[in-house]
């Protein structure tokens, strides 16, 4: 039961992000499953597929050096499968007020940025496939995003490698 | 007329919005709920083995997959027919205490406390858990954070994981937990008593101790009589895990106590074509309309639903916190929706005396959690309290154990009709003469917000908020006002 402390041989995890049940937006976790396929087991990292958002997400996160966090993102038609990269700060100006139901992700990441910050990770990548967002139950990716999946993929076996 | 639409928008939760009509005097006329659903679930599970269900089901909601992990477990207990050992059924509430700490926890600091540290109307940048640290110190921010992921970790030590628990399976759990987990556990759980006491004090000093607070929460603005749902044991305690659905009446009186397998004979569903999402209502009063009252069949399943039907807590903290709430507002059941958010922090307690109470069983470390079972399965149905309301699985399978059918009602559809009602009611008390500012808006969210709301089962949300659009439109249907949250 005891929690990931910096410090230990995993520094750099990779974080697939999504709901492998309804289709496209499970992309995040599709493109970790095939990372770990294509990337020999190495110390120093960790793959996580996570269904969640806000305080869960972040927590996932805490005790790593380096995170490789990897979603889907509703886009308009000409940015489907298409991969982007953003920073956290990207999303600083989506800090929340009081809410419904959920913490979102900006919003927990600050949180635990003043409350534990030795355990926050100095370097979080955040790429995202743009997907058409969908309301149906279904497994299975479709064309444009499977190809944006595969390219990901590369792109973030090379980044590995190089570091 | 003008028209003013609240779309709590996330990126599976895209339709859901609140829309508030306003006369030609600027008052409220009425106000819609909508819920979009995801489609197609029924399908999906189809042709499954039906032991998969506790693993898929659980990545329905990102929120509370515990809660569908379990309530799928009993419903897999039921199609085998079987019976799990009583460790089993002890590691089961175990985890599930923990997650009812973990959650309410979060809700009453992260989700709701906002409104009341830093004030309903508040600049809406300091409205939040930022707001709270900056004004409380990092010292409680460093607890609240401290005490979720302890919950959490027991979690893991039952379930496998800290988040989707694969645990269960039918005729009980996966493994046994060793006496070094039991202590690290009961250690944890002593700590979440004192933690749920400690919110209980921040609860009477900041909200109770308030008279503006406390007008608000017992006003008839956010007072809907309804009926109310709840498990009890067959002491008439509150249960988060098993027993028997409990509803009594606006009076207090029971009005059904029944087997979660019978529910169909209890509930009925009524669509209506403006909405995704049903809803449901008692059967043998009927449907009348997004009505409250004795003669109509809307009933609401929440935390203060789960006080109002049980006769007491089982734990001794919880049930004096709970005498205290009823005695503080003077009468049983109670009405008001904000009240919602004291009768959650009892439950914290509750959770927490009960997660502690079962570390020092001695059977929890027993290693017998698995009856294997031998009978064909065809059909079964489970229930429990999810933190916002009762939920229930219900599947049908072949001879094979391959799901032919899946119907799940969650807690939030049990108080769709309910919301409906606090939304239009608060709006209507809130909104004059065509004021809406953001203080007011968040006002009228307080109603909604108080029940917890999970109402696509959304799985993940990135960022994973949800925006407010209130739009303002003229007689003539223009925009003339618009608010977003970003």
């Amino acid at each position: 039961m005891e929690k990931r402390r910096k410090g230990t041989i995993t520094t750099t995890l990779l974080l697939g992000l999504g709901n492998p049940i309804i289709g496209d937006d499970g992309v995040g976790i599709h493109v970790v499953r095939m990372l770990k396929e294509k990337i020999q087991a190495r110390k120093g990292l960790e793959f996580k597929e996570l269904s969640v958002g806000g305080l869960r997400l972040v927590e996932e996160m805490l005790g790593y050096q380096k995170v490789f966090l990897i979603d889907s993102i509703e886009s308009s038609p000409s940015e489907i499968g298409k991969v982007r990269e953003y920073s956290v700060e990207d999303f600083k100006q989506t800090e929340q007020p009081s809410a419904p139901h959920v913490t979102n992700f900006a919003t927990a990441f600050e949180l635990y940025k003043r409350i534990e910050p030795e355990e926050i990770p100095e370097i979080v990548r955040i790429f995202t496939i743009g997907i058409d967002p969908e309301y149906t139950f279904r497994e299975g990716l479709s064309p444009p995003v499977e190809k944006a999946a595969v390219e990901l993929v590369d792109l973030i076996a090379k980044e590995i490698a190089r570091n | 007329m003008k028209t003013v639409t609240i779309n709590p928008v996330t990126r599976l939760e895209g339709h859901g919005k609140i829309s508030i009509f306003l006369n030609d005097e600027g008052n409220v006329e009425n106000a819609y709920f909508q819920v979009p659903e995801l489609r197609g679930f029924e399908k999906f599970c189809e042709g499954r083995p039906v032991e998969e269900m506790p693993d898929i089901t659980s990545r329905i909601c990102g929120v509370c997959p515990e809660a569908h992990h379990i309530a799928s477990t009993k419903a897999l207990d039921a199609v085998f027919h079987v019976d799990p050992p009583r460790a089993a059924r002890k590691l089961r509430e175990l985890l599930y205490s923990a997650f009812f700490v973990a959650d309410h926890i979060t809700h009453f600091y992260v989700l709701a406390g906002p409104d009341f540290v830093m004030g309903p109307t508040a600049p809406k940048a300091e409205r939040n858990i930022l707001g709270i640290i900056g004004k409380v110190g990092l010292e409680v921010g460093g607890s609240v954070i401290k005490h979720r992921s302890d919950a959490l970790d027991v979690i893991a030590a039952i379930g496998g994981k800290r988040v989707h628990p694969s645990c269960g399976l039918p005729g009980g759990v996966s493994k046994p937990i060793t006496e070094e987990d039991r202590v690290k556990i009961e250690k944890t759980a002593e700590s979440e008593v004192e933690f749920a006491k400690l919110t209980m004090k921040l609860f009477d000093d900041i909200v109770l101790g308030n008279k503006e607070y406390v007008n608000l929460i017992t006003s008839d603005t956010f007072a809907t009589e309804t009926y109310y749902m709840g498990t009890v044991d067959d002491q008439n305690l509150v249960n988060f895990c098993d027993g028997k659905i409990r509803v009594v009446d606006p009076d207090g009186k029971e009005f059904a106590k029944y087997q979660a397998a019978d529910y169909q004979q209890h509930i009925a569903e009524h669509v209506e074509p403006w909405t995704y999402l049903k809803y449901p209502y008692l059967k043998k009063i009927g449907w009348k309309g997004l009505i409250g009252g004795k003669d109509s069949g809307v009933y609401r399943a929440t935390p203060l639903a789960r006080l109002n039907v049980a006769d007491g807590m089982a734990t001794p903290i919880a049930e004096s916190e709970r005498k205290r709430m009823f005695e503080t507002l003077g009468h049983k059941p109670v009405h008001s929706t904000l009240a919602t958010h004291w009768a959650r922090l009892v439950e914290l307690v509750y959770a927490a005396e009960r997660m502690l109470d079962l570390s020092r069983d001695p059977e929890i470390t027993n290693t017998n959690v698995r009856t294997l079972p031998t009978f064909t399965p065809d059909e079964g149905i489970g229930a429990v309290e999810a933190p916002r309301g009762t939920l229930i699985h219900h599947y049908k399978t072949d001879e094979r154990g391959i799901v032919k059918g899946v119907n799940l009602i969650v807690a939030t559809t049990n108080n769709h009709a309910a919301i409906s009602m606090s939304i239009k009611q608060a709006a209507q008390g809130l909104i004059k003469k065509g004021d809406v500012s953001d203080g007011i808006l968040n006002m009228v969210e307080m109603a909604f917000r108080a029940y917890d709301p999970c109402y696509a089962c959304a799985t993940h949300t990135f960022p994973g908020q949800m925006p407010i659009d209130l739009k303002i439109y003229s007689k003539n249907g223009g925009l003339v006002q618009r608010l977003k949250r970003p």
